[in-house]
């Protein structure tokens, strides 16, 4: 065998293991190096969204653009600007989000590339519940023309029920895995659940 | 002559012949004339129903103590009833639920609920006691394996609990096929995710003009834009004179510059409110999807970008 041919088996070897092994890795390490810094972005995000509910999403692979989605009674307006645009802070103020809040959000999402936060309203026994879904594009090597993956955590109100291996489950009584944008999670913490998606939102 | 060459036999033969030829011009003359007034019949009752929202509340209400269905067994008649009601009368609220192929089914639902919700409620109620039903030209009998799902979907968002919604949108993507349903014909349990629940421009189109019996102009295709050189002029002239349908690219609505490689190709299917200029050069378009209005604000040039098909959809009248 020739020396290109050993090299390209060998680079089909280590993409195949990488593609095996790397996910566990990178989501628990990823999640423990910069815990603190998703827990401020979930509660920072949690109190302003209750003055009034928004998400809101860097839409570029630079993050100097942020997708701003307003929820109001009636309509929900969708919005884009750049970071540094007087125009974002006019429109904050014209629907009369926390303006100084959501710009030391925005920053804090650009630190660790979190992409995009919102809330969901999931059901349990007919019940609505709302979750906090946060998705980051971590910094990793990735094969080529492979789909860009995305960390989506899911932060609880209350804490949840998992199956032995760690996945998340709908409720206590039902023994059926819980699924989010049609994905399983699994286990960080009690109230913390994560999944590896080609979907950030 | 006559009589003179085949005689007092032919004499009256001929009279005979005369007589059923006279017979017989008369039945073509009157078979004509019936088909000419059942062919202008048809014409005239070739117009798009209509009805109020207080018809169908009023039809609702006579279905008090609907009895559990023996063919719908996960769907409680009180939710059922509750959910029509709910759609009835607030017709945006209808949602299609998260991560389905459900859009294009809630997207056309926007007529029936806006113009003529009583003939939607008959429907359901008569699907939900029989198990078959005619809405339009269209006979349903859903399967079996679509009969038992309804009722059960999960984790859908408010779908969960809209059992209503989720008998309809199953019972049509059950019945409608097109070229994308080719190999997934047959519900299995998550299929409402997958291409048997997934509706092509074609289909869609095909599917307002069976059910609603309304005029669909379309522009634009699965694959290829439609040839406007202006999409907010175009929009905007079709918008005054009917009810306007977008299929977009989903994935570039909700901008997403983060990955180097994407489909572009549309996914998505809205109901257009309204289109404006905006201050800064932009367009404002107002469109329903997801149970609820938005106003997203776009560049013209992305504006025609993400938009794969157009329906323009008309009632139809007397003299069409």
């Amino acid at each position: 065998m020739t020396k290109g041919g050993s090299h390209i088996i060998l680079f089909i070897l280590l993409a195949g293991m990488y593609a095996c092994t790397s996910r566990k890795i990178f989501t628990s390490n990823y999640f423990t190096e910069n815990e603190k810094a998703l827990t401020e972005i979930e509660t920072l995000y949690k109190k302003l969204s209750e003055q009034k509910p928004f998400a809101i999403g860097f839409t570029d692979r630079s993050f100097e653009y942020v997708s701003i989605e307003i929820i109001t009674d009636s309509i929900k307006y969708i919005n884009e600007f750049s970071i540094t645009d007087q125009k974002m802070v006019d429109t904050l103020r014209k629907y009369a989000l926390p303006e100084e809040g959501i710009l030391e959000l925005v920053l804090k999402m650009r630190a660790i590339h979190c992409i995009w936060v919102n809330t969901l309203d999931y059901y349990t026994n007919n019940q609505k519940r709302s979750l906090v879904f946060l998705s980051v594009k971590p910094v990793s090597v990735r094969l080529p023309f492979s789909a860009e993956k995305y960390l989506v955590l899911t932060f609880y109100q209350q804490p949840q029920y998992y199956d032995s291996d760690g996945n998340l489950l709908a409720s206590r009584r039902l023994r059926k895995l819980r699924k989010i944008n049609d994905e399983t999670f699994r286990r960080l913490n009690d109230k913390v659940a994560y999944t590896v998606s080609e979907h950030f939102r | 002559m006559t009589s003179k060459v085949f005689g007092k036999f032919g004499y009256r033969f001929f009279v005979l012949k005369g007589s059923l030829k006279n017979i017989a011009c008369f039945v073509f003359f009157a078979v004509c004339t019936f088909f000419a007034s059942t062919v202008s019949a048809n014409k005239l009752n070739d117009t798009t129903r209509f009805s109020s929202r207080e018809e169908a509340i009023a039809f609702l209400e006579k279905q008090a103590g609907l009895a559990q269905s023996d063919y719908w067994p996960n769907i409680n008649p009180v939710l059922f009833l509750q959910n029509i009601r709910k759609n009835i009368e607030q017709p945006l609220s209808i949602y299609e639920g998260r991560s389905t192929n459900f859009c294009a089914y809630a997207a056309l639902s926007y007529l029936p609920l806006h113009q003529n919700p009583l003939d939607y409620t008959r429907f359901l109620i008569t699907l939900y006691k029989d198990g078959k039903a005619m809405y339009g030209r269209e006979y349903f009998e859903p399967t079996r394996a679509v009969r038992l799902a309804a009722g059960t979907l999960s984790f859908k968002g408010e779908l969960d609990i809209r059992p209503a919604d989720q008998l309809w949108f199953m019972s049509l993507a059950d019945h409608f096929k097109g070229y994308l349903n080719l190999f997934d014909h047959h519900y299995n349990p998550g299929d409402e995710n997958k291409t048997w629940a997934a509706v092509n421009f074609a289909k869609f189109n095909r599917m307002i003009r069976r059910l609603f019996n309304y005029h669909v102009d379309a522009a634009g295709s699965d694959l290829i834009r439609p040839g406007f050189r202006d999409a907010f002029d175009y929009l905007s002239e079709k918008i005054k004179t009917g009810t306007v349908a977008l299929f977009v690219n989903n994935l570039d609505l909700y901008k997403k510059n983060h990955t180097r490689l994407r489909l572009n190709i549309p996914t998505h299917f809205v109901i257009l409110l309204g289109i404006d200029e905006a201050d800064d050069d932009r367009i404002a378009i107002t469109y329903w999807d997801y149970g609820g209005i938005t106003r997203q604000y776009l560049p013209e040039s992305f504006l025609r970008k993400i938009i794969f098909g157009v329906s323009h959809i008309t009632a139809k009248k007397n003299n069409d």
